[in-house]
């Protein structure tokens, strides 16, 4: 059974290694443009909730399969579950300040 | 609320990123033609230039015209909607197979027409088109698995029609390349004009303007509050090109007012839906966003050219003049748009390869990105070559300048081998690099059996 401060420790360990994924059209990591919704960890394993920023876009939909393989890489031993869902919506609002920077649209 | 998920999505490892879409050698073969075929357009622009300032319906003229419009343009629209129309309906085409043999017959007929065109002999004409309509009926029933779905929004519902009116387009050229034999009627101008609204409007048109749709607000990052000019820009075009071509057909006029005020609805909707799109963008503007800019200039021009002929009384040598400037400023509006999509279709599609070949990374170390799968400089030179190239066509059709033309053609032609060996060399350097790195095998490519779900978008 993993302790809770476990759980905290897989989590951050999740985010960091999706930070090592970028978005191959913009050349932005994915945490930082707010695709990440939701990144928890349970008992079973870890499971990330993302997002893209357009549904049924023959690009971004390449961004899935990277993150999950950047976390099997990086997390070998947890079972990864990764959601693409849309609601809400992604909007250029959840993009951090330095993307939007990286961007020239601050 | 949470929508339902769709089953799992396969991630063994292939380069197919969501399990729908054909292997990347189906669309990167029909955009590798189409880049053959737009220097082939050029190369029969120059040689045809002496005779475009005298008649647009002489043999050298139709054949270059057939080159734009079949050998590079419906080979780019064809292969592009052969990765789109699987992601956008998220439903696989029905056969690979198929879609190979429909990039064999198309470009079979993309270059057979033409030359019996130009050349002869005369029966290859009506040859090449019974290959031609064999190979778009076949196209049609195999992109009619993802293009028959019901949750593909406008530019699902924009590619169907836009597939009837290929059907239509060539239905009609067959017609016309029999009575070449048969004299069942005769070839009036305005019949010509039909044939060519139906192909550059009805089919690529369309296609185009349902695909902006999707393409533009991921390209551009761009969340508009609205997109209803965009569904009118799809709606307009899509109800308007029948009766525009029909009443150009059967000399109604009323009728092509109509289908011409609804064409121009619709493509003033899509200029209008561009421009938003731009206004409410969420990065800077760079290649595409030119390649896109010059495109819709030369979309102005057409809408311009066309109201003119259709609204002032001129000489008739006049009127020819300015109505083949409108087919080729269409053919602009769609050859730049085509080249700077390809820009961005072929990088990706080649990035999603490599990364199934274990190839992750830029020679740098960094992850590797789309942009460095093509050198920018030839990009811009492609862009300057075209953009200039079709400039000097349409006002060499207007002065009737035989040396603009074939400045044109040459431009144009130079312009399509730059852009097609920028990006067939870009991935292959990548490649190169990457096995040097890491020697002869590079990292191992792709994820275990897993655990993606994707909820219904």
């Amino acid at each position: 059974m993993t302790t809770p401060s476990a759980q905290e420790a897989l989590v951050a360990a999740a985010y960091q290694a999706l930070r090592d994924v970028w978005d191959p059209e913009l050349g932005l990591d994915i945490v930082s443009m707010g695709l990440i919704y939701d990144v928890r960890a349970d008992e079973t394993g870890v499971v990330i909730d993302m997002t893209l920023t357009t549904p049924g876009c023959p690009v971004s939909q390449q961004l899935p399969m990277e993150a999950e393989e950047t976390l099997r890489r990086a997390l070998p031993e947890v079972l990864i579950q990764l959601n693409v869902v849309w609601d809400p919506p992604w909007s250029p609002e959840r993009m951090s300040d330095d993307v939007l920077g990286a961007l020239k649209f601050r | 609320m949470t929508r339902p998920f769709q089953p799992i999505v396969s991630m063994s490892g292939t380069a197919n990123p969501t399990g729908v879409v054909p292997p990347p050698s189906v669309p990167l073969g029909f955009l590798a033609m189409a880049g053959v075929g737009l220097t082939g357009f050029g190369l029969a622009a120059w040689l045809a230039a002496d005779h475009l300032v005298l008649s647009p319906f002489h043999r050298g003229v139709v054949s270059a015209v057939h080159m734009a419009v079949l050998a590079f343009l419906t080979v780019a629209v064809l292969g592009a909607i052969h990765q789109f129309g699987p992601v956008a309906g998220r439903t696989p085409i029905r056969s690979i197979a198929a879609a190979r043999l429909t990039l064999a017959g198309i470009v079979l007929t993309a270059w057979l027409l033409p030359t019996g065109f130009a050349h002869g002999p005369r029966w290859l004409v009506p040859a090449a088109g019974l290959i031609g309509a064999t190979t778009v009926t076949l196209a049609a029933w195999n992109l009619s698995a993802p293009l028959l779905t019901r949750d593909g929004g406008v530019p699902v519902a924009g590619l169907r029609i836009s597939i009837s009116y290929l059907l239509v387009t060539v239905a009609f050229g067959v017609v016309y390349a029999l009575n070449r034999e048969a004299g069942w009627f005769p070839l009036y101008p305005s019949r010509v004009l039909a044939h060519a609204h139906l192909g550059l409007l009805g089919w690529l048109g369309l296609a185009y303007v349902s695909v902006a749709e999707k393409l533009w607000p991921m390209f551009l990052l761009s969340h508009r509050p609205s997109a209803r000019s965009g569904v009118i820009s799809v709606a307009s075009l899509g109800v308007g090109v029948a009766p525009l071509a029909l009443g150009l057909l059967f000399s109604i006029p009323w009728m092509a007012w109509l289908g011409g005020g609804l064409v121009t609805i619709g493509l003033t909707a899509h200029v209008v839906s561009f421009v938003s799109s731009v206004r409410h963008r969420h990065r800077s503007l760079e290649l595409l966003h030119c390649f896109l800019f010059t495109s819709m200039a030369f979309l102005v021009a057409a809408l311009l050219l066309g109201g003119f002929a259709a609204s002032f009384q001129v000489e008739p040598a006049l009127r020819v003049r300015v109505v083949t400037a409108e087919v080729a400023a269409l053919m602009a509006w769609l050859g730049l748009a085509v080249i700077g999509h390809a820009h961005k279709i072929v990088p990706f599609i080649a990035y999603t390869a490599l990364r199934s070949q274990g190839v992750r990374d830029h020679p740098s170390g960094r992850p590797l990105l789309f942009s460095d799968l093509y050198r920018k400089a030839p990009a811009w030179l492609a862009l300057l070559l075209a953009g200039v190239g079709f400039a000097a066509l349409i006002v060499g059709i207007l002065g009737e300048s035989p040396t603009s033309i074939a400045t044109a053609g040459v431009m144009v032609s130079t312009s399509g081998i730059v852009s097609t060996v920028n990006l067939a060399l870009g991935p292959k350097l990548i490649s190169n690099a990457s096995q040097r790195r890491h020697g002869a095998h590079p990292l191992p490519g792709g994820a275990a059996a897993g655990t993606i779900r994707m909820e219904a978008g």
